[in-house]
């Protein structure tokens, strides 16, 4: 089957930097991948690669077999992204901005009015007609970003930390959304720092650290990856912590106990 | 999210559709039929429609009615004043156009051509600064919609079509078409294709210019550089206009005497034009001897208009595809930890009576003089304001030889006046540049008041530092003895101004803070409550300039020049208690206004 998403030896430098290096990943159509990394470790840079709002400096991406370089507008119709800062339009109410969405990606005004409503009502933004979204609390604004991203329904959804400021019944709610839109068929790309929705939702993950992609694979193959010195099985938390705590000369890179503020009461 | 049930379920399809999609391939096939142009074309323009609509109900809704009504007020005042920057230059353009094809002067038209395009790419680069700060619209945002390349570069041609260069540039062509055909009707169809492919012309090269300094700007460096850069080609203008030869100083004559002479001088540059849009324009109009000659012509200016089209869509193209315009990289990877040794570190209470104690030592409060170093920093990393303080200076010199050479009594205030006018609209936004920062005046154990003075230290120390370098270059400079009673009346005023200015800037910078985006020049679009203080901002400025008219007017009718000083003298005592009064009250300001304060400064 042809991979959802598949990069071969992605790179991009920024001057002397390079944020992103030789990162061949390969996701399936249909997964729910969690791709994990500590602050700056190149995965938004990644996502912005993916979704072609970056040019790679060397390498290839293929989104569901086609090169995004050559038919990157064919593509872009099949993709959805909630982008590191939203990209919303702040001087617009949700529902316009949503019509507004739903016009560029070619939706007819029947499909998009019929889209917008629902949408607004499934996120629990319906009341909210007046406001606009600039005056949105975080969570109400990172919702809408949501809704912006699926209402072309993509069949590939990337996500740049889509619970982050999001009440907990609204990321429940998300959740399930996410997870019917997996069963249909869709695929999800999803960066997060809470450890513990990646683990409960995604069935594949992959370990970006210094631009690098250290590890790949089901959770699963992560886990027999590591050695376990108890009979538990291993979290994502401590696998995680396993793979990029430590670093290349196996010293580990958390902070050595003389060096901790000692004077914090 | 209460009623959870009722919610539509978002897996399924509501309506009887067509058959699931199957997720694992692109739908290319599908894809292939285009969204069509006019989809995309009329979204973009109701989103524009949307966004200027509810720019207005913002002001409204957030209850700044007033500001609302000032700022529409102001906008129906500026309407005549825009009118004339629109039809001056087409009414010129036109007469000029019909008395040289009139006049059988056909190269003066190149001349014309020429002056127009000059003024629409000075006011383009100028209005790409604004546009970059002021626009709630940032085109590039588009990209992550699934546009072809084509329609991008249509989409960034018209987007900028309701541009004040454009719409100028425009008219002004249109109304020289019009003269062109009153003079000689024949010309008419020629004259109106050449000057709309010469309209196209200097758009795309507006364009263009717009999108390569986009990229060379992208650096704070090279943006401090194109300042220093542009205030010294405005400063060389006014030195040219200083040392401009004498009969063009001094003109005698008749005014078409006088008019007929800068055309004549202007001519001189005719030859040069020829080999530039202009000239090609003008060619192509005028019927030549040889029939291919003409054509030949109007290929050439239509070779530049390809050449500029080119120049801009392959820089746009860049864009496109994903480039990266900023300092470098956007982060960089966290360094690992430097290693202490460590050290034996006082407990908390400690610090705390340690800080007290060496505060009644020290001239200055540990607030004060944390936020002192904090503005000197910031002072030190932004060139733009030092060479924004400096500028003035240059003008001071041209003025002190210049125009208030003839005028002595005004000569010292109305110099240091001018080098003031700058640095004393900062006053009225000095937490703007904090923008989020403001939070931690409000969350730290320190006196607002504290925070204030620190400010207003830095404030009055680059005043000190502008009047000084000021009052200096007249000292210098000025060709008559300057009285030492209008050295006392000039000091006393400057002090009146300065914390008059001092006083109400502080209550708006509290009361109608604007947030300042680092590494851009100018503000971002005003609120209702900033255009207030802006018209504030004018109103106190020019009132204190004006303050000194009535005052020298009323020493030279008493014939007493220490009458301005026993006047400025006590209005600057009053000025410094009002001021004190404010300071005293500062803490209780502040926290009034803490809502409006730290929405405005810390909201998107």
């Amino acid at each position: 089957m042809t991979p959802a998403i598949e990069t071969t030896s992605l790179t991009r430098r920024f001057g002397d930097f390079t944020a992103v290096e030789n990162v061949n990943l390969t996701v399936e159509a249909g997964q729910f991948f969690g791709f994990l990394g500590p602050n700056g470790a190149g995965k938004s840079t990644t996502i912005k690669m993916l979704t072609g709002l970056l040019a790679p400096t060397s390498g290839t991406i293929r989104i569901l077999g086609t090169d995004l370089t050559e038919n990157s507008a064919d593509l872009k119709r099949q993709i959805g992204v909630v982008p590191e800062g939203m990209a919303l339009f702040g001087r617009l109410t949700a529902s316009e901005y949503l019509r507004f969405v739903g016009r560029m990606y070619g939706l007819d005004q029947a499909t998009t009015e019929q889209r917008t409503e629902e949408l607004l009502e499934f996120m629990n933004l319906a009341g909210e007609d007046k406001k606009l979204v600039t005056d949105f609390s975080h969570g109400m604004q990172k919702k809408l970003a949501l809704a912006a991203a699926v209402i072309h329904g993509p069949k590939v959804l990337f996500l740049d930390e889509p619970f982050e400021g999001v009440d907990a019944i609204a990321a429940g709610t998300l959740k399930q959304m996410l997870q019917r839109m997996i069963a249909r068929g869709a695929t999800i790309f999803l960066t997060s720092h809470v450890l513990e929705i990646v683990e409960r939702l995604c069935t594949h993950i992959g370990i970006i650290h210094r631009g690098r992609l250290v590890a790949q694979g089901s959770i699963e193959q992560l886990r027999a990856g590591v050695a376990s010195s108890g009979a538990a099985p291993l979290t994502l938390e401590q696998i995680f912590l396993e793979i990029v705590g430590a670093d290349r000369d196996g010293s580990l890179a958390a902070t050595p106990p003389e060096q901790e503020l000692s004077w914090l009461s | 999210m209460a009623q959870l049930d009722d919610r539509p379920d978002l897996s399924r399809p509501a309506r009887p559709g067509p058959a699931r999609p199957d997720f694992t391939r692109p739908d290319l096939a599908s894809s292939a039929y285009a969204i069509p142009a006019s989809t995309q074309l009329l979204a973009i323009a109701w989103l524009r429609w949307r966004i200027f609509v509810n720019g207005f109900r913002r002001q409204a809704g957030s209850g700044k009615v007033a500001g609302l009504v000032v700022s529409i007020v102001l906008r129906v005042m500026l309407w005549p004043i825009v009118a004339l920057w629109v039809v001056g230059p087409a009414v010129g353009s036109g007469f000029l156009a019909w008395m040289a094809v009139d006049g059988h002067h056909p190269q003066r038209l190149s001349v014309l051509f020429g002056g127009i395009a000059l003024i629409w790419q000075l006011i383009a680069i100028n209005g790409t600064g604004i546009a970059a700060t002021v626009s709630s619209f940032d085109p590039s945002t588009l990209l992550r919609f699934p546009l072809r390349f084509g329609r991008y570069l249509v989409l960034r041609l018209l987007l900028g079509l309701m541009t004040a260069s454009t719409i100028v540039g425009c008219l002004a062509l249109f109304a020289a078409a019009i003269g062109i055909t009153v003079a000689q009707p024949s010309l008419a169809a020629a004259a109106f294709v050449v000057l709309a492919i010469f309209a196209a012309m200097n758009i795309f090269l507006s364009r263009m210019i717009a999108v390569w300094m986009e990229r060379w700007l992208s650096t704070r460096r090279a943006r401090e550089i194109f300042t220093a850069l542009m205030a010294l080609v405005f400063v060389s203008f006014q030195l040219l206009n200083f040392h401009r030869p004498l009969k063009f100083r001094h003109p005698t004559g008749h005014p078409s005497a006088r008019a007929n002479s800068w055309l004549n001088f202007l001519s001189g540059t005719h030859p040069f034009l020829n080999w530039l849009p202009p000239g090609f324009a003008t060619n192509s109009i005028f019927p030549l001897e040889h029939p291919l000659a003409r054509l030949a012509q109007f290929a050439a200016l239509l070779a530049w208009t390809g050449l500029f089209l080119a120049a801009f869509a392959f820089r746009l193209h860049k864009q496109f595809l994903g480039e990266y315009l900023s300092e470098g990289a956007p982060r960089s990877a966290p360094k690992a930890p430097r290693s202490h040794p460590p050290a034996s570190t006082p407990a908390p209470a400690a610090v705390f009576n340690q800080q007290l104690t060496t505060s009644n030592q020290q001239l200055l409060s540990p607030t004060i003089a944390a936020c002192l170093r904090k503005e000197w920093v910031y002072l030190r990393g932004n060139t733009n304001q030092l060479i924004q303080m400096f500028t003035p200076l240059v003008f001071v010199f041209i003025f002190a030889r210049g125009i208030l050479a003839r005028h002595p009594a005004y000569l010292l205030s109305g110099a240091v006046g001018y080098a003031l006018l700058g640095l004393l609209g900062t006053l009225y936004n000095v937490f703007g540049a904090d923008a989020a920062g403001v939070q931690l005046y409000l969350l730290a154990p320190v006196r607002l008041r504290d925070v204030i003075v620190a400010k207003n230290i830095a404030s009055l120390a680059l005043l000190l530092v502008e009047t000084a370098l000021a009052w200096t270059i007249v000292m210098l400079l000025a060709t008559a003895p300057i009285t030492l009673s209008s050295q006392f009346s000039a000091a006393f005023w400057i002090v009146f101004v300065v914390f008059a200015n001092l006083t109400l800037g502080t209550m708006r910078s509290i009361q109608a803070p604007r947030k300042i985006l680092p590494g851009q020049a100018r503000q971002l679009r005003s609120t209702s409550t900033s255009r207030t203080s802006a018209l504030i901002v004018l109103a106190t400025l020019f009132g204190c300039i004006l303050l000194q008219v009535p005052v020298a007017l009323l020493s030279g009718y008493f014939h007493n020049p220490w009458l301005a000083v026993w006047i400025f003298a006590p209005l600057a005592a009053a000025a410094v208690a009002v001021y004190a009064l404010m300071l005293a009250n500062a803490d209780r300001l502040i926290l009034t206004h803490r809502d409006l304060f730290a929405a405005d400064l810390c909201g998107d």
